[in-house]
């Protein structure tokens, strides 16, 4: 029987609490000013950031997305995935050609994704190979013997989209966007729109300070389309906004009222700015669906950002979909070509608007799957393979360590679980540091991060 | 609380007057010691007196506990509820046979014409009927709750007769809502809508290539229907070891073996694969792709494959601790309260594991126990900042078409998914996103006065910037016009109090709110509707709208207590 080690959660907590004691700074508020003022100092008037995050919930499936191509590790591919298996032959027009060694090894992405092989080639898309939620370094000797602290509730879906998105398992724990947007909220004009969720909200931007804020696939929602009357009268409208944000003692009612009052304190403001940049300037968006909707308004937003104040920003975008325990093969075509189209669109919505080297965007998922087949499909995993896009990011390279095709191998738990040999720290590390926030501050961003050689913190992704 | 345990309503001022007392009134009443019942027995044991809440009237905790009962408080049941008391009203509900299934209504609606083979509208169609007009609202209520729990999504189903596939399986959960929980177990693993959601039609037993049993079901089945994580006390609370830590419910090794039982199930291939008898036939098991070895999981093992070897496991689920608890506070949850104290989840769980006749998992004892415990009823607690709910979307759509008597265009009921974040609710019976459906029951929204409470409020997680103003303009449009599809409210019945925006405002109020606005709101709404002069057109009409709309934004409705 394993148990969650809420121990550790309290380590961690001691930890940060000594280091940021160590550093001279207040326990609570967990980022103090001084802090801010450390990564603020990195930027300058002028400039501008964004990561934007875009999550597949559900648990991409590794293994068809970025292909084993090379013949050897093809074949024992093909072997284990059966009818599941993408066919060498149906993989020769998007192989990946880095300019980094991978001492034999070969990746193709999957042909649905072929809108991205472009980007691969022109460096502005990079791939980082079996990546997931760790707490250390953890080897398969250790994982069996129980010889090592392990991120609660492997191959379980909330439990461990929660994880990659908070590197933390304390109930409650914030999300490293939101952490990241602690850091940098000080540079914006209104913090608020500091970091961004264009579907959902989710965890991953919720900071320890830093509230995030949801937006419409148009923009904010206008209260009655912005009309002063209701039912033909300005005093019901007066007293319709009364009864939305009545006092309450009851708590949830306190918190429903405050969602409705901050909602309403944003839309002008944001609609104002959104009209300057009518969602008709973006013609590369043009396929139909919810991924594009958000990727929209998340690229009109940035057009916008200099009007809103912000200088740094964090995005999030959920496309869900990814648990494909069957009928992988079609219904995976089908998402990574959503996923394809819409990424290589943004970019060049970001081109056009001349910020493509100071956005970022990066996939993230619950985690991956087994590489063996379960018929038709394949099961919750651990690793995986994650992409990230942008003018600033050093592409057309293959980061990470190739994992081993097989079962039983070094790099698997079980029918193709594969032990990240990156973690979600150093991958968030990566990020942040490009983002700016200091070296110094990373721990403090990801407690876990301490655990790993400081050599490997940045992976020289972007 | 023993079944047999009486629960009246306290009287009140006589009915039918009691909307119409003035609030000065009512408050001196509440001032005195919330005394104002003729039956002291049931009478709250703490007066209630603040000067924010009115006196609690016999027809508020009546239309406060058809919020909890059933899919809204029409002016009948209130009388009714209060007429005969709320055990008498459960009993007759226990007892009242359903109307019609989804799967003959549909049929005899049309829709399983041939050109409706790939359709899920007609689902829609028949959901949002028996949640908004059937007679047996208790049962639809609790049936709808256990949707929340045993989540199938009909996007997901395959595109053969899916509204078909997803009705039978919603008449399943109404057939058992007072049924017994472990033959729901048996019943839902048979379905297809359930064996295609979650993935086991199809999967067979390893077969030496390396290819694995899908664990799908396998881990849901655990992890969301039945145990859970992490081993739970009865009372809910989790079970911690010497440092504190919570021990889990299973292991990897567990969701891997009890995949190998659910294997070699398929669609009855006696049938053809477009037969629409093939969305309620029960799936088969294929002995050639079925596992016949053992498989151990939760420490017991299994052997022999086939149904009997799935209905030990489904045994030896049953059999597990956490389930009275489990299930116990799920539903607490989706009728009540978000956050119940441990004793009220011990005892709706301890009804559980005994209904007092040796029976365990009698879902109907369970549903009399979360009802009519004290804490659902109790007039304390709705002074208590920690108690309630955020109701759903779908919740409050219905409470207004059946506190409004909401009527479709025409008997086809051709009232759509409702699911659009950006322009309806959200949130539509039966469309969930995934498995976790729209909300988990321990989501806690981050930087609210909920998390620093430590408590959760699951369908706070459909809650944000975005849904919180679509839901008023959609509602406005609702309230004022009805559905473009046809789905209008009736509202000749409060024409008669229009001229009297006290009594308008007070019977909306209890009707959707059982009466909870605080002085202060009713006083807003009462006032501002007081502004449209009686000598406007339709002045009765943009009166009666105008205070439904605001009710039902105003947060003292929108969080059920």
């Amino acid at each position: 029987m394993t148990s969650i080690l809420l121990n550790q959660s309290r380590r961690t907590f001691l930890r940060r609490t000594s280091q940021m004691a160590l550093a001279g700074v207040a326990a609570a508020p967990l980022l103090s000013s001084l802090d801010l003022i450390r990564t603020a100092s990195a930027a300058t008037s002028t400039d501008y950031k964004a990561l934007v995050c875009v999550f597949l919930h559900g648990g991409n499936d590794y293994a068809n997305t970025i292909v084993p191509y090379d013949a050897d590790n093809h074949t024992l591919y093909a072997m284990l995935r059966n009818k599941i298996a993408i066919g060498r032959s149906d993989l020769g027009a998007t192989v990946l050609s880095p300019a980094n060694d991978l001492e034999g090894r070969q990746y193709a992405l999957n042909p649905a994704l072929s809108s991205l092989a472009p980007q691969f080639a022109a460096g502005k898309m990079a791939v980082l190979l079996n990546v997931g939620t760790l707490i250390e370094p953890t080897t398969r000797t250790q994982y069996f013997n129980q010889t090592v602290q392990l991120p609660p509730k492997l191959f379980s879906h909330n439990s461990q989209q929660a994880y990659v998105a908070t590197s933390n398992s304390d109930a409650g724990a914030s999300g490293w966007g939101g952490r990241i947007g602690d850091f940098v909220q000080a540079y914006n004009s209104n913090p608020q729109l500091t970091c961004i969720s264009a579907g959902q909200q989710s965890v991953f931007l919720s900071g320890d300070t830093v509230n995030p804020y949801c937006i419409g696939k148009t923009g904010a929602v206008d209260l009655l389309g912005g009309s002063s009357l209701l039912l033909g009268s300005a005093d019901l409208h007066e007293a319709l906004l009364q009864s939305m944000t009545a006092g309450d003692t009851n708590i949830f009612g306190g918190d429903y009222a405050a969602l409705t009052s901050r909602s309403q304190d944003m839309a002008g403001t944001v609609n104002a700015a959104l009209d300057s940049v009518p969602a008709s300037q973006f013609p590369m968006f043009s396929a139909s669906n919810a991924f594009i909707d958000q990727l929209r308004i998340i690229a009109r937003m940035i057009a916008v950002s200099s009007e809103l104040g912000a200088k740094r920003q964090v995005f999030f975008v959920g496309l869900g979909g990814w648990d494909m325990h069957s009928g992988l093969l079609a219904r995976h075509e089908a998402m990574l070509g959503t996923l394809g189209g819409g990424l290589s669109a943004f970019q060049d919505a970001l081109e056009q608007l001349g910020v493509a080297q100071q956005v970022t965007t990066f996939t993230a998922s619950d985690f991956g799957r087994t590489l063996a087949s379960n018929g038709d499909g394949s099961d919750h995993g651990w690793g995986g393979h994650q992409l990230i896009m942008g003018g600033a990011v050093n592409g057309g390279r293959i980061y990470g360590t190739p994992p081993k095709v097989g079962i039983n191998t070094s790099d698997d738990v079980g029918s193709g679980r594969l032990i990240p040999t990156t973690s979600v720290d150093q991958y968030a590390a990566t990020l942040a540091r490009w983002f700016g926030v200091s070296d110094s501050d990373l721990p403090l961003l990801l407690p876990n991060l301490a655990n790993f050689d400081r050599s490997t913190w940045n992976l020289g992704i972007v | 609380m023993s079944d047999a345990q009486p629960v009246e309503i306290p009287d009140a001022p006589s009915r039918g007057a009691a909307h119409a007392i003035p609030a000065v009134l009512a408050l001196a009443t509440a001032a005195c010691g919330g005394g104002e019942g003729s039956e002291p027995a049931a009478a709250p044991s703490t007066p209630v007196a603040t000067p924010t809440t009115s006196a609690i009237t016999a027809e508020m905790r009546a239309s406060r506990f058809l919020g909890h009962a059933t899919n809204g408080a029409t002016r009948a049941d209130i009388d009714l509820v209060v007429d005969i008391g709320i055990d008498a009203w459960l009993d007759a509900q226990f007892l009242m046979d359903r109307t019609i299934s989804h799967w003959d209504w549909m049929v005899a609606s049309g829709y399983s014409d041939v050109s409706y083979r790939g359709l899920t509208s007609p689902w829609d169609y028949s959901i949002w009927r028996q949640l908004i007009e059937a007679e047996d609202q208790l049962r639809q209520r609790v049936a709808l709750a256990m949707l929340d729990i045993f989540v199938v999504s009909i996007a997901d189903l395959v595109k053969r007769w899916p509204s078909f596939q997803m009705g039978f399986y919603m008449d399943v959960l109404l057939d058992h809502a007072f049924g017994n929980f472990r033959d729901l177990l048996s019943k839902i693993t048979r379905t297809r809508a359930m064996g295609d959601f979650l993935t086991y039609v199809g999967s067979a037993k390893e077969n030496g290539t390396g290819e694995m049993p899908d664990e799908n079901y396998a881990r849901e089945i655990m992890q969301l229907f039945t145990l859970g994580l992490y081993q739970l006390n009865q009372d809910g609370t989790y079970v911690v070891d010497a440092n504190g830590a919570y021990l889990s419910t299973y292991s990897e090794v567990d969701v891997t073996q009890l995949a190998r039982v659910f294997t070699g199930f398929e669609v009855d291939t006696s049938l053809a694969a477009m037969d629409i008898e093939l969305a309620r036939a029960d799936l088969v098991i294929d002995p050639t792709l079925n596992e016949t070895g053992s498989a151990t999981f939760l420490g017991s093992t299994v052997s022999g494959g086939g149904y009997a070897a799935v209905e030990a496991a489904l045994d030896i689920i049953f059999a597990h601790p956490n389930v009275p608890p489990f299930f116990a506070k799920a539903m607490i949850r989706a009728l009540v309260t978000s956050n119940p104290t441990p004793a009220y989840v011990a005892r709706v769980a301890d009804v559980f594991v005994d209904n007092g006749a040796g029976v365990r998992g009698d879902i109907k004892a369970v549903v009399r126990s979360v009802l009519t415990d004290a804490e659902a009823l109790s007039d304390d607690n709705l002074e208590l900042a920690s108690f309630g709910r955020v109701r759903a979307p779908v919740q409050r759509f219905t409470n207004w078409a059946r506190s409004f008597n909401a009527s479709p265009a025409n008997d086809l009921w051709q009232v759509p998914t409702l699911e659009s974040r950006s322009q309806h609710l959200g949130q539509s019976p039966g469309h969930a996103p995934s498995v976790f459906n729209f909300f988990q029951p321990d989501y806690a929204p981050k930087h609210s006065s909920t998390s620093n409470a430590g408590l959760v409020a699951p369908e706070f997680q459909i809650a944000d910037e975005v849904t919180a103003i679509v839901y008023v303009n959609f509602m406005l449009k609702v309230v004022s016009e009805g559905l473009a599809s046809g789905l209008v409210g009736d509202y000749s019945d409060l024409e008669a109090l229009a001229a009297d925006p006290v009594a308008l405002v007070d019977e909306i109020a209890l009707r959707l709110a059982a009466g909870q606005l605080s002085q202060e709101t009713l006083e807003a709404i009462r006032s501002a509707i007081a502004s449209i002069s009686e000598t406007a057109v339709d002045y009765a009409q943009t009166r009666i709208k105008a205070a439904m709309i605001m009710v039902l934004v105003s947060p003292e409705y929108l969080i059920q207590r």
